[in-house]
Order: C-alpha cells, then sequence, then structure tokens
C-alpha cells in the first residue's frame, strides 16, 4: 500500500475510540489509563499536524470509508479548515487530559480518579467526546456530523454530571434536554434534507441543494441552522450554557468551553459556505452575531464568580465568530476562522488556569478571593496573560482576530455591518473591563486566607505545566499569527470558491 | 531601533530578578536602556529621510513591523528616554527595598520605557495601536501599584476603561481609516490622504476619541487625577511626561494629513479649548500637590492639542517647544513632590512648612521649573508660550482670535496655580506653624530634579538652535504669512504684552487665592464628568444584572421555550413562504399515504403521543410513549423492513424495562401542576412547532428532485458488502463509521449511568469483590460439584424475600434464558443476510439477562453474567475500532470489509465476512450496556429502594458517604 495522507484521516477516529474500549476495560489501572489515553491523544495531536501540513500544502483530504462509493458511504474529507480545527481541539484535549492527571496524581483523596472524578470514567468518555469532535470536523456527511454531535453530547453529559451532586445532575438535566431538542431539530432537518435531495453526502448537497427551488433552500437552511445555532450558544437560545457549565469540575468545563460551542461554530460555517452559499441569511445573522455579543457579555459583567463569568464571555465571544461567518466574505471568515482558534485555546486555558486557582483556594468566588498576585505570582502570570488576550489586548491573538473582523465588517460597509464593528468594539471594552474586575478583586487587595477545600500542598508540575503549554501555544497564535493567519486565509478562500470541496469528492464532474 | 526595543524588552524580563538581588539599586541598571536610547538619539537625529527598519508580520491583515523615526518622533523619542533614564534613577533613591511588588513594578516601568518608544516609532497603524494599548495596560497595572488600596484600585480600572474605551474607537477609526486609504502605513495615508467621505470623517473623529482620551481631555479628563494614586514616578513619567502625551504626538501625527477638515477641527479646538480652561480653573482650588499638577497637566495638554491642531508650521514649532518644556518641567515638578513626600511624608501644601531652608536645592530646582510652565521669561516655557501666541496672533482663520483669548487666559491660570504650588510647597503651611519633620533623601532624589530644573533654564538661549532640527516636519504643515522663531527677545510687540498681561493677570489671580478658593467652593462644581462616569458605569452594572436576569434565568422552561419561539418564528416564517411558493405550483407529487394501514397508525400513534402529554401518572405516560415506539415499529413493517422493526421493537422493550426500573423510585403521578396560562402557552408552542415540522416535511418531500441515494444500495449491498440483509450491511458496513460512533455513544451513556449511580470507588470495590467471589465460587463448584447447595430453579435464588419470588418466573427464566441467549447468537451470525445483526442481537441477549434479574435479582444477575459491564463494553468497543484499523493495516480503506468462503466439515461452505468481527464488537458493547442498566437502575436502586423501606438485602451497592 502507498501511503497517502488520507489514510491518516481516520486515525484521528479510531484511536482515541480504540483507546476509550481499553481505558474502560482498564479502569482498575489508573496507570494504564493514563498511558493510553496519554499516548493516543499525543498521536492524534501529531496526526492533526501532519493533517494540516498535508492539507494546506498539497490537497483536500478524502477517504471513503470502507472503499464505498461516494453516493452510498460515508466520506471523510479533511480541508484546511477541518485540518486546523483538528489540530486545536487536540492539542487541547490533550492538556486537559494531562491537567486532569496531574490533577488526579496530586489528589489528597484516594477516591478521586483523574479528572476530578469519583470513578475511573475520566479518561475513556475523554477519549470518545476527542473522538466526537474529530467526527464532526472530519465528516463529509450531514448525518454522519450528527453522530459525532451525540457522541460529543452524551460524552459531555457524563463529564457534567460526574460525581452526581445535585447542582451537577440538575445543570446536567437541563443540558441534555436542551441539547436534545436541538438534536431532534438537527436530525429533523437532516431528514428534510435527505427527502428533498436524496442524500446526506455535503458535496453532493452543495450540487443538489441550490438546484432546488429558492424557498425550499430557505426552509432547509433555517432548520439546519437553528440546530446548530443551539449548539453554537447563539443568543437567544445561549440560556442553557452558563446555566450548566460552571457546574462541572474546571478541566471538564475547559474542554466543554474550548470545543463544544466551536462544533457548532464549525457546523455553520461549513453548511453557509458550502451548501447555502449567498448571503440569504446574512443580515439575520448579524443582528444575531450583535445580540450575543452584547447580551452575553452583560452576563459577564454581572457576575461574581470566575468560573459563570467565563462562560458568560464564551458566549459573547461566539458572536465574533458569527460576525465573521456574517459578514460573509473571504477576509469575514478568514477572521471568524483564526478567532475560533483562538477562543478555544484562550477560553480553555483561563478554564484551567481558574482550576489552579480553585485547587489552591478552594473557591472561585470574587467574593472570597483576593490578593493572589502576592500569594501565588505564577498563577497570576498565567491567569493575566490570557485574560489579556481574551480582552483582545494586542499584540495576543484575540486583537489580530479582532482586526481581522473589523476589517472584513468595513469592508463590508453595509449599515448593519458598521452596528457589528460598533457592537464588538464594546464587547471587547466590556470583555476588558470584566476581567479587569476579576483581577482587581481575585488577585489584587490584601491576601486573605484560603477556604477550606483548598489543597494545602503546592501545586504540582503535573497541572501547572499543561496550563503553561496552553498558555505559550496560545501565545505561539501571535508569534506564528503571520503563516498561521496565511492558512486561514487560504481555508477561507477555498470555503468560499467551493469547487475544491466538491472535486475532491466527487471529481470532476460534480463541479458545476 | 528594533534592537532597541528588544534591550528593552530584555530589561523588563530579567527585571524582577535584578530587583530581587539587588534591591532598589536594580533602577540604575534598569535606567541603562533608556540612556543608551537617548545616546543613539542624539547621534541619529533625522534628515529629511527618516529612518525605517520594516520587517512582515501579519501581512493578511496588514499589521506589519515597521518602524520609523522622523523628526516629531525624535523629539518624542528624547522625552521619553532621557526623561525615562531620570525617573529610574530617581526610582533608585525613592523605593526602600522593603516595597512590596517591587519587582514587578520595576518590571512594568522599563517596559513602558519601551513601549512608549514602540509608540512613536510605528510607522503602521495597527503597530501604533499595539503600543497604545499596551502602555494602557502598563499604566493600568502601575496605577494599582498600592493595590490593597481601594482608591488605587479604583483608579486603576478607571484610566483603563476610559483609555480603552478611546483606544477602541481609535482603532475603529484606523480600521476604517485603513480600509479607505488602501493601506495602514502611517507615511503612506499622510503623503496621500484619502478624499473626504462620510467614513473617512468617521475614521478622523475616532481616532481622535482614542486621542483625547489618551491625552484626559474633557470629558475624558477626570481619570488622570485619579490616576495620581499611583506612586510618583509613574506619575512624573507616564502622566505628565511621556504617556499622556501620547494623544498629543497622535493629533501632531496626523495633522498634516487632516488638519485642514472641519471635523478635525471641531473636535480638537472645541474639546482643547474647554481642557486648557477647565484644568487650569480645577488646579486652583486642590491642597494635594499631585492634584495640583496633575489638573495642571490637563489644562496643558489642552493646550499642545490645540497647538498642534491647528496644524500650521508656526503652531507646530511652538507645540514642539511646549512639548518638550512640559515634559522637562512637569517631570521635575512630580520629582520634586516625589522628594518632598518622601522626606516629609505628606504632600499636602496645607501641612508643608518651612521646607525651603532645609531643600534649598530642590526648591531652587522647583522654582526654575515652576517658572517655565508659568511662562516666566527667561525660561524655556516662556519661549514656547511665545512662540504659541505669536502663531495664533497670526493665524488666518476667523477662529484664530478666540483661540488666543482661551491660550492666554489658559497661561494665566497656569501662572496664578504654578505660584499657588511653589508658594505652598516652600512657604508657610496654612494649617501648621511648625516646620515639617524631615528625614534624610538620597542625593539622587534632589539631583533629578535639579537636573530638570537646569534643563529649563539652559534650554531656553539655544532653542532657537533647534529649529533646524524639526524643520523638515514642520515642512508638512501649512504656512501662515507670519514666519515664527524662537527666542527669548523679539522686541516690543503684541506677543510680549500678551506676555505681560499674562503674567501679571496670574499674579492678581494668585494673590486673591483664598477668595477664588472660597468661591471655587461655594459654586456648584461645573465639570460632573467624573460624576457622569460612575454613573454611567453603575448604569451598566444595573443593565447587565437585569438583562442576566431577565434572559439568562436558568430555568429549563425559558430556554426551551425560547429555542421553540425561534424554532417557530424562524424556519415557521421560511415556511409560510414556501408554502405560498408552492401553492401555485402542481403539489400531485404529495401521496399522504401508500397503504390505508399506514393512515391508521398514523392516527393511532398520534392519538397515543397526546395522550402520553397530557397523562398525570407517570407509567402510564411511559406506557403511551411505549405504544408511539411499536406503532413506529408497525410503520417500518407496513414499509417492508422487517429488520428496523425487530430492531424497534426490542429497543422499544428495553426502554420499557428501564423505564420501569427507574420509575420504582417515584411516586406515581407527576409533581407540578400547571397554571392554565402556562399550559395554554405549552400547547400552543408544541403545536406550533409541530405544525412547522409537518409542514417542512411536505415541503421537502415535494421539492425532491434526484433519485435517493438508497436506490442502488440493495444490488451493491449483495456485490460489494456481501450479504442480503441490506439493513444489516448499511449498519455494518456502508455506514459502520456511523454505528461505530454510535456504539461509543453507548459505551459513555453506559459509564454514565454506572456514574451517576455508583457514584463512588467502594461501591464499584463492592461490586467487583462480589463478582470476584461469584467466580471463585463458580469455578469451586467446577472442581467438587458435590459442595454446591443448588437446588432451585436458578442458581442463586435465596437472596430474594419470598414475597418477591415467583415460581413461575424461575421456571420461565430457567427454561428461556438459553435459548435466548443462543438466538442472540444466530440473530449476530446470521444478520448478514437475515433479520438480525449485533445490534439486534445484544438487544435479545439484554432481554434474557433481564428475565434472570426479575427472576432471581442482583445476585441472579451476577450469577448469570459474572463480569463488569466496562469490560464488555471496552472490549466490543476495543473489537469495532481495531477492526477499523486492522482493515487499514491489511491495506483497505478503513472498515473495509472481504468476504470469505472457508469450507467446514459437515457444515459446508461458511459464508465469512469479516464485517462481522465489527458486528461482535456492536453486540459485546450492547450486552454490555444491559447488563450495565441492570446492574445500576436494577440492583443498585434494589439496594436504595430496601434501605429506604428498612428491609436488608445483599448488594452491590453501598450508600455509605453518597455526594448529596
Amino acid at each position: 500500500m502507498n501511503f497517502q495522507y488520507d489514510h491518516l484521516v481516520p486515525l484521528v477516529v479510531v484511536l482515541p475510540l480504540v483507546g476509550a474500549g481499553l481505558t474502560v476495560v482498564a479502569g482498575r489501572h489508573t496507570l494504564v489509563q493514563r498511558l493510553v489515553s496519554g499516548t493516543i491523544l499525543a498521536s492524534v495531536v501529531a496526526i492533526s499536524f501532519v493533517l494540516l501540513y498535508a492539507a494546506d500544502q498539497h490537497r483536500t483530504l478524502t477517504v471513503r470509508v470502507g472503499g464505498w462509493p461516494v453516493d452510498q458511504g460515508i466520506v471523510l474529507v479533511v480541508d484546511r479548515l477541518a485540518a486546523l480545527m483538528l489540530v486545536v481541539s487536540t492539542v487541547v484535549t490533550f492538556a486537559v487530559m494531562l491537567y486532569s492527571s496531574g490533577r488526579g496524581l496530586s489528589s489528597d483523596d484516594e477516591d478521586e480518579h483523574d479528572g476530578g472524578a469519583p470513578l475511573p470514567i475520566f479518561h475513556p468518555t475523554l477519549l470518545v467526546l476527542s473522538a466526537g469532535v474529530s467526527t464532526t470536523f472530519v465528516s463529509g456527511d450531514l448525518f454522519h456530523l450528527y453522530v459525532g454531535f451525540e457522541m460529543l453530547l452524551f460524552a459531555s453529559f457524563v463529564l457534567l454530571t460526574l460525581g452526581g451532586t445535585k447542582e451537577r445532575v440538575r445543570a446536567g438535566t437541563n443540558y441534555v434536554i436542551v441539547n436534545l431538542l436541538s438534536s431532534i431539530v438537527f436530525v429533523t432537518a437532516i431528514a428534510l434534507v435527505y427527502a428533498a435531495t436524496g442524500t446526506v453526502n455535503l458535496a453532493r448537497l452543495a450540487v443538489r441543494i441550490p438546484e432546488l427551488p429558492e424557498s425550499t433552500q430557505l426552509v432547509l437552511q433555517s432548520m439546519l441552522l437553528v440546530g446548530f445555532l443551539i449548539k453554537a450558544a447563539v443568543f437567544p437560545m445561549s440560556a442553557w450554557l452558563p446555566d450548566s457549565y460552571p457546574t462541572a469540575p474546571a478541566p471538564v468545563t475547559a474542554v466543554f468551553a474550548g470545543l463544544l460551542t466551536k462544533v457548532g461554530v464549525y457546523s455553520i460555517i461549513r453548511m453557509q459556505t458550502l451548501l447555502f452559499p449567498g448571503d440569504r441569511l446574512d443580515n439575520l445573522l448579524m443582528v444575531l452575531a450583535f445580540l450575543t455579543m452584547v447580551v452575553g457579555i452583560l452576563g459577564a459583567v454581572a457576575q461574581a464568580d470566575i468560573k459563570r463569568l467565563l462562560s458568560y464571555t464564551l458566549v459573547s465571544h461566539i458572536g465574533y465568530m458569527l460576525f465573521g461567518v456574517a459578514v460573509g466574505n473571504v477576509a469575514g471568515l478568514s477572521a471568524a476562522i483564526y478567532y475560533v482558534v483562538h477562543h478555544i485555546t484562550i477560553q480553555t486555558t483561563l478554564f484551567l488556569v481558574t482550576g489552579l486557582v480553585e485547587l489552591k483556594r478552594g473557591t472561585t468566588s470574587l467574593t472570597k478571593l483576593g490578593g493572589l498576585a502576592q500569594t501565588a505570582p505564577l498563577i497570576s502570570l498565567l491567569f493575566f496573560v490570557p485574560a489579556m488576550n481574551l480582552s483582545g489586548i494586542p499584540p495576543l491573538s484575540g486583537f489580530i482576530g479582532k482586526v481581522g473582523l473589523l476589517q472584513a465588517g468595513a469592508e463590508r460597509g453595509t449599515p448593519l455591518a458598521y452596528l457589528l464593528i460598533a457592537g464588538s468594539v464594546i464587547t471587547s471594552l466590556l470583555t476588558l473591563y470584566a476581567m479587569s474586575r476579576v483581577w482587581s478583586r481575585a488577585f489584587w487587595r490584601e491576601p486573605v486566607e484560603p477556604l477550606p477545600g483548598a489543597q494545602r500542598s503546592k501545586l504540582t508540575l503535573g497541572v501547572v505545566l499543561p496550563t503553561v503549554m496552553l498558555v505559550l501555544f496560545g501565545l505561539g497564535l501571535t508569534a506564528f499569527g503571520g503563516p498561521l493567519y496565511q492558512i486561514t486565509d487560504r481555508a477561507a478562500a477555498t470555503l468560499q470558491e467551493r469547487t475544491g470541496y466538491m472535486t475532491a469528492v466527487i471529481g470532476q464532474e460534480g463541479a458545476p | 531601533m528594533l534592537a532597541l526595543l528588544l534591550v528593552h524588552a530584555t530589561a523588563y524580563v530579567c527585571a524582577p530578578l535584578l530587583v530581587r538581588y539587588l534591591g532598589r539599586h536594580a533602577f540604575w541598571l534598569l535606567a541603562l536602556p533608556s540612556a543608551g536610547t537617548a545616546v543613539w538619539a542624539l547621534a541619529n537625529a533625522p534628515g529629511d529621510e527618516p529612518l525605517t527598519r520594516s520587517i512582515s508580520w501579519i501581512p493578511s491583515i496588514q499589521l506589519d513591523i515597521t518602524l520609523h523615526m522622523d523628526q516629531l518622533s525624535w523629539i518624542m523619542t528624547l522625552i521619553i528616554s532621557i526623561i525615562g533614564a531620570l525617573v529610574l534613577a530617581f526610582c533608585a533613591g525613592y523605593f526602600h527595598d522593603d516595597e512590596p511588588d517591587l519587582e514587578r513594578f520595576a518590571a512594568h516601568l522599563t517596559a513602558f520605557a519601551g513601549v512608549m518608544l514602540g509608540l512613536v516609532w510605528s510607522d503602521n497603524l495597527l503597530l501604533l495601536y499595539m503600543f497604545w494599548e499596551l502602555t494602557t495596560v502598563l499604566s493600568y497595572l502601575l496605577v494599582g501599584h498600592h493595590n490593597d488600596r481601594e482608591e488605587s484600585r479604583q483608579a486603576a480600572s478607571q484610566a483603563l476603561v476610559v483609555t480603552t474605551f478611546g483606544g477602541l474607537a481609535m482603532l475603529a477609526g484606523m480600521v476604517l481609516l485603513g480600509l479607505e486609504a488602501g493601506t495602514y502605513s502611517l507615511a503612506a495615508i499622510l503623503a496621500n490622504p484619502p478624499e473626504p467621505s462620510a467614513v473617512v470623517g468617521w475614521a478622523i473623529v475616532l481616532i481622535l476619541v482614542g486621542a483625547v482620551s489618551k491625552s484626559a481631555l474633557v470629558p475624558f479628563h477626570f481619570w488622570l487625577p485619579g490616576a495620581m494614586a499611583a506612586p510618583t514616578p509613574v506619575s512624573a513619567y507616564l502622566h505628565a511626561a511621556a504617556m499622556v502625551k501620547a494623544g498629543v504626538y497622535l493629533v501632531a501625527r496626523f495633522s498634516p494629513g487632516f488638519g485642514d477638515r472641519p471635523e478635525w477641527l471641531v473636535t480638537v479646538l472645541v474639546l482643547g479649548c474647554a481642557t486648557m480652561l477647565i484644568g487650569g480653573y480645577r488646579a486652583l482650588r486642590q491642597h494635594d500637590l499631585k492634584l495640583l499638577l496633575a489638573y495642571g497637566t490637563v489644562s496643558q495638554l489642552g493646550f499642545l492639542i490645540i497647538l498642534f491642531g491647528t496644524s500650521t508650521q508656526a503652531a507646530g514649532l511652538a507645540g514642539l517647544t511646549m512639548l518638550v518644556s512640559h515634559a522637562i518641567f512637569k517631570a521635575a515638578l512630580f520629582l520634586t513632590v516625589g522628594a518632598v513626600d518622601h522626606a516629609a511624608g505628606t504632600r499636602d501644601l496645607r501641612y508643608l512648612h518651612g521646607l525651603g531652608r532645609r531643600m534649598p536645592w530642590l526648591m531652587v530646582a522647583s522654582t526654575l521649573a515652576g517658572a517655565s510652565m508659568a511662562g516666566v521669561p527667561p525660561l524655556l516655557g516662556f519661549v514656547g508660550k511665545e512662540a504659541a501666541y505669536a502663531s495664533l496672533l497670526h493665524g488666518e482663520q476667523w477662529w484664530s482670535p478666540i483661540v488666543l483669548t482661551v491660550a492666554v487666559t489658559g497661561s494665566i491660570l497656569t501662572f496664578a496655580y504654578t505660584a499657588r504650588f511653589l508658594y505652598g510647597t516652600w512657604g508657610p503651611g496654612t494649617e501648621t506653624t511648625e516646620p515639617t519633620p524631615l528625614h534624610a533623601n538620597p542625593v539622587v532624589l534632589t539631583a533629578v530634579p535639579v537636573t530638570l530644573g537646569a534643563a529649563s533654564l539652559l534650554l531656553a538661549p539655544i532653542s532657537q538652535y533647534g529649529e533646524p532640527l524639526v524643520q523638515d516636519w514642520l515642512h508638512t504643515l501649512p504656512p501662515i504669512d507670519h514666519a515664527v522663531h524662537l527666542g527669548l527677545w523679539h522686541g516690543f510687540n503684541v506677543v510680549l504684552l500678551l506676555s505681560a498681561v499674562t503674567l501679571l493677570a496670574g499674579y492678581l489671580l494668585f494673590h486673591g487665592r483664598t477668595a477664588i478658593e472660597m468661591w471655587q467652593r461655594a459654586v456648584p462644581h461645573p465639570a460632573p464628568a467624573v460624576v457622569i462616569y460612575r454613573a454611567i458605569m453603575q448604569g451598566l452594572d444595573r443593565i447587565s444584572l437585569e438583562v442576566t436576569g431577565l434572559l439568562f434565568k436558568g430555568s429549563l422552561q425559558q430556554s426551551l421555550s425560547l429555542i421553540l419561539l425561534v424554532f417557530v418564528a424562524f424556519p415557521g416564517t421560511a415556511l409560510l413562504l414556501a408554502l405560498i411558493d408552492v401553492s401555485g405550483r402542481d403539489t400531485v407529487g404529495l401521496r399522504w399515504y401508500e397503504n390505508p394501514a399506514q393512515l391508521g397508525v398514523a392516527v393511532l400513534t398520534a392519538i397515543a403521543a397526546v395522550a402520553a402529554v397530557t397523562s398525570l401518572r407517570r407509567f402510564r405516560a411511559v406506557f403511551l410513549v411505549g405504544f408511539t415506539g411499536y406503532a413506529l415499529a408497525l410503520l417500518f413493517l407496513l414499509h417492508g423492513a422487517p429488520d428496523l422493526a425487530l430492531t424497534q421493537v426490542l429497543v422499544e422493550t428495553v426502554s420499557l424495562v428501564v423505564f420501569v426500573l427507574v420509575l420504582r423510585r417515584f411516586s406515581g403521578h407527576f409533581p407540578d401542576k400547571l397554571e392554565t396560562k402556562e399550559r395554554v402557552w405549552r400547547i400552543t408552542l408544541g403545536v406550533l412547532a409541530g405544525a412547522v415540522v409537518t409542514g417542512t416535511a411536505i415541503i421537502a418531500s415535494l421539492s425532491r428532485t434526484a433519485a435517493p441515494d438508497s436506490t442502488n444500495m440493495p444490488r451493491s449491498a449483495v456485490e460489494f458488502g456481501g450479504g442480503y440483509n441490506i439493513v444489516n450491511v448499511i449498519l455494518v458496513d456502508i455506514r459502520a463509521w456511523d454505528t461505530m460512533g454510535e456504539i461509543s455513544v453507548v459505551l459513555v451513556a453506559a459509564t454514565g449511568v454506572a456514574s451517576l449511580i455508583y457514584l463512588q470507588s467502594t461501591n464499584m470495590r463492592r461490586l467487583r469483590g462480589n463478582l470476584a467471589e461469584e467466580r471463585r465460587s463458580r469455578r469451586q463448584t467446577r472442581i467438587d460439584p458435590g459442595t454446591t447447595d443448588d437446588v432451585g430453579w436458578l442458581p442463586a435464588l435465596n437472596t430474594l424475600p419470598p414475597t418477591r419470588r415467583s415460581l413461575m418466573l424461575e421456571v420461565v427464566a430457567r427454561l428461556l434464558f438459553h435459548p435466548i441467549m443462543l438466538w442472540s447468537l444466530y440473530l449476530l451470525l446470521t444478520g448478514h443476510n437475515a433479520p438480525g445483526g449485533g445490534f439486534a442481537g445484544g438487544l435479545v441477549a439484554g432481554l434474557g439477562l433481564t428475565i434472570r434479574y426479575l427472576a432471581g435479582g442482583p445476585a441472579e444477575l451476577r450469577a448469570a453474567m459474572p463480569v463488569m459491564p466496562g469490560v464488555l463494553l471496552g472490549s466490543g468497543l476495543f473489537l469495532s475500532a481495531g477492526a477499523g484499523l486492522a482493515s487499514m493495516l491489511a491495506g483497505g480503506d478503513v472498515l473495509q470489509s472481504w468476504t470469505f468462503d472457508i469450507p467446514v466439515p459437515l457444515i459446508g461452505d461458511v459464508h465469512l465476512v469479516t464485517s462481522t468481527f465489527f458486528d461482535i464488537g456492536v453486540y459485546l458493547v450492547v450486552v454490555g450496556l444491559m447488563l450495565d442498566i441492570l446492574r445500576s437502575l436494577g440492583s443498585a436502586l434494589d439496594y436504595r429502594i430496601n434501605a429506604a423501606s428498612g428491609r436488608q438485602i445483599e448488594g452491590d451497592y453501598e450508600p455509605m458517604g453518597e455526594r448529596r
């Protein structure tokens, strides 16, 4: 068999699943779990980087699963966008896995397993989550996208309710019901799409959907969009997110914040560019983007707990990505993709650091924290850098993405685009304001005594190192901003022209 | 230039270490980068060709590192580096070694010097913005140095919010300008400014908002006095000499290209004039020397903005002179205050008494600097002021006289508050007659202000030789008829008269200071900007609370309502449009049913669904939902899909079992009685959502044009997949990739259930122990069959209380279990060609286990399957996913399958498809799930129920330490 880059594509899903199987069987042997989980996620990270290289420098990679023809089987597709998403998501997952293992290692409580779970189920669940996220990125098939959603939904539900405290079960119930509703909407939409076009293959849909009557296209688009918008936590369908995320253990919230909503954003990008080109719903999306940003950040300003506050900034900044998609030009798409990459990294990092604060102090409430800058200088530094990054302070990546979005908005030049520029600027200011409140209350002020529940021992390398790694990765987004942004530019251009994706999957005859 | 920035960056990184080892003396070393820059700048005065250095960074957003030093930047560079070096040296005497947070403070101050240089060297707009914001952040951190004090934190955050607000406005303006101009290079934009248009107009105003907020102009001026909470060297450097000049620099920078646009002039002149007057006025009543100076700075910044904003060569020259002299005298004055504060422990002028004689050098230095500020000859400030008067006097615009009047008035105020400052510091205190106690200051605290004071004096006579050094930049501005030059003496003219008027009126104001103070206290505050700011911030907090309270209630009802509303409103509207569109067309394509029986089943299903929703009893609701499931199976059957129907029936049955197991722990009725309003709302929403789904289904079916993908599947299932059961081929081959994902969902769901029920490792260990015991006793039985006391129908019967035993069930279980298991294996193995498959087989096996459990309880379940569910689940997923890997290793595509016919004696050819391995994995996972459900929702709940009712039962579950 001649080696082709395409052969690597299935591995990003298969390896984590094999690992999940192994780690479930090896439930009693934490060390084995860590080894398996670590090896597999590390290889997936490496594979993702190779895929990015191949997709960017060579061509769009495709795999026909089981060798079935395109019109029957499932096709996996990795273009630049998918590869980029894979890289960031796997890096983040890997870091969270290391962090959780480190936390398990240093735990005083022998009944506490990795990830703060009372049962040894963290590793398999995280691996399935990772497989699910990767599935959505590599899938070239609408129904398979749904399968990916289910994988990560159930994995996230299990992670959310670890330990089964009352609060977590309540949050988890709300979470799962809302997400099942979104799944129902999505699966209904898939049924409709199949009814109208007779296929669920994305590339073939890209050919067939434009042949449908305009009004039917609108129906299909709006149905799919609602499903994805719920996943992405776009206002007014965002209330479930800050309600559920903050209750989970910090590393879990970190991986959720990084990945889950972005899967929705990714799907929106894919759908808007590949299946429904043109600016049919752009104005609506712009309004939603504006409201998501502004309402979300107001929520952040109102919070007195770091985890909750960060959950609201998460919702708010989804608006930025939607902004880029809604503006619809190549500059906007490119900025949105860059912003997704940035935001996955940064939001995860911030939650991990918040986890460190929690380990050290036993709380994340702003009213009960203080003086961390003096007592925990390392944590302060680790918090400050990504916090400024999230606030879009230059030269950090949040700034780069933001400028890209502003430029795209200015290029579009419609009143709504200007409104979005204003909205994103205000959001940026309020993000900074919210972050400065955290800084001023938790890190400045007189030091206070740690609450019971804090780990007396010093923070171990096991938790600090992964956090540092992610902070550095975030800085790398700035340092290598030039090449990275060029990749997103090319990714956006290929999304916009569509034919590359279609010919890669169905060959020349599919191109219009 | 890049090297110099890197030196500063290195100093920033090393600063904490240096401070740790050298204490405050580290500042001497940290002053070196600035000093070096000063030397470099003095040696490299730019001519008409500015120094440029460019590195590409992020070309996609046109952000590159282009550094560029023309004469304007050069002047700024000198100010930043020289004052920077002096201030850092000053710090070495100012701080004590035990000052908390000194390491970070030193680092930030050093970094600031570098960042400020970057700001004035940037040619790229975005790069400039980058340094701009970095100064804001560093200012935030430096102002908050004493962060144990509430006022420090407040001031820091106020400065941050105000200047970032302006900064972000500026960023938006820059992006608009960059787009209109087609470039982000300042030099290119100024050489060829874009044509006036609405967008350019907005861009200019937005950029000016940035400048105005940074330079503390009205209405943003209030942050600067607040920022005096910072240590005095910070005030001297950031908030007098360097950072606040950034706005002035920006105005100066843009004036050659945009100085003639109306929106520019209106903004700059109105705000500049207002600021100059308000700042001076407010300075007249301050007692805190730093606050007095801060308001003075505000006033002077207004003046500078006016000068650069009028954009003429003459005013530009005056502006540069004032820029330099202000930096020198204001730094000197602040540092004097720092030295006085350091020695006396207070800086309230009412409590300072008799300092002059004991600190003569400082007094001389500050008097020189003060005189320069007040515009007294023969100091540099006087030179600047004369030039300013001259440039405005000879201005050719209709507004020139007005601005001149403001400048003179402002200068009068300046004289008055300067006099007040000097008299207040060195003269007698009003509240005390005792000489203020002092302790000795290090020499450097005196030496630095003296150096600066001397500079104010010495630079004045040689100022005219500086003119050629800035000539090239000035020539980018439009000239006025009257040439203005620097110098101490221009003869008797109107300007000199104005200067004299300034001094005289200023003195009078100073003379009447007590009356003025009284008067100022009596009249209400004229500029409540800070009040407005606070009101806005409070309003923001309140609105954010209200909005969040309204939209993020955290209630499930609200979340779902909003989602359904969007669903009804958005796809619903699309549906209406589509229906209108369709109504004109031929709708023959729509068939309501293919078989009347389908219609009947559909109606029944609908009735059951409605009944389920309206049911008040849980059991009834569950059974009605189950009914809809079975009805669906019937539809599949009617459609000719017995395989799907079989699977659906099995799934439905298992679901019912699970529901029933769980419902044991619930009361029979749903608890919440809904209000009518709420009920109507829910019904409306539900009906509408249902209508939308129905409508879209009709529309979608009507639109079909192409043949569905499934058309070719039956044929290729046989040819390519090697199986006649197309559903199974789809599951394990065509769409095996989906199945692999779904069984991982099953695995996760099973672990989730276990996680929620067992909660703790102790329970798992207990279960594991029981299972090991079971396996041991089995081995025992096999070795020595005589020891067993197995006399019942089932092996582990004796643990159930007699009341719960049912002979009937035991017999059935005994008779049926093994056939069921065999059948499940049969389904698994023949699934490829006949109805069945791993999924269905697994469910059947699970039902077999269910019977054993129902008949014999937890112990019986253990006897039936003495393994942990995780083992089955994990190995199943491993097998299925591993099959994918194996097929890749074998050289095929992932999850590719091969068909073999293996001749087996007696039976004949066995038809083996490799996808069977995949299917076995599916089978194992499903059995694992069933076992897991029975263990957790069955056995573990048994234990809880019995524990609740006081009965004891041997079980796998230990409720101790339950986390609730």
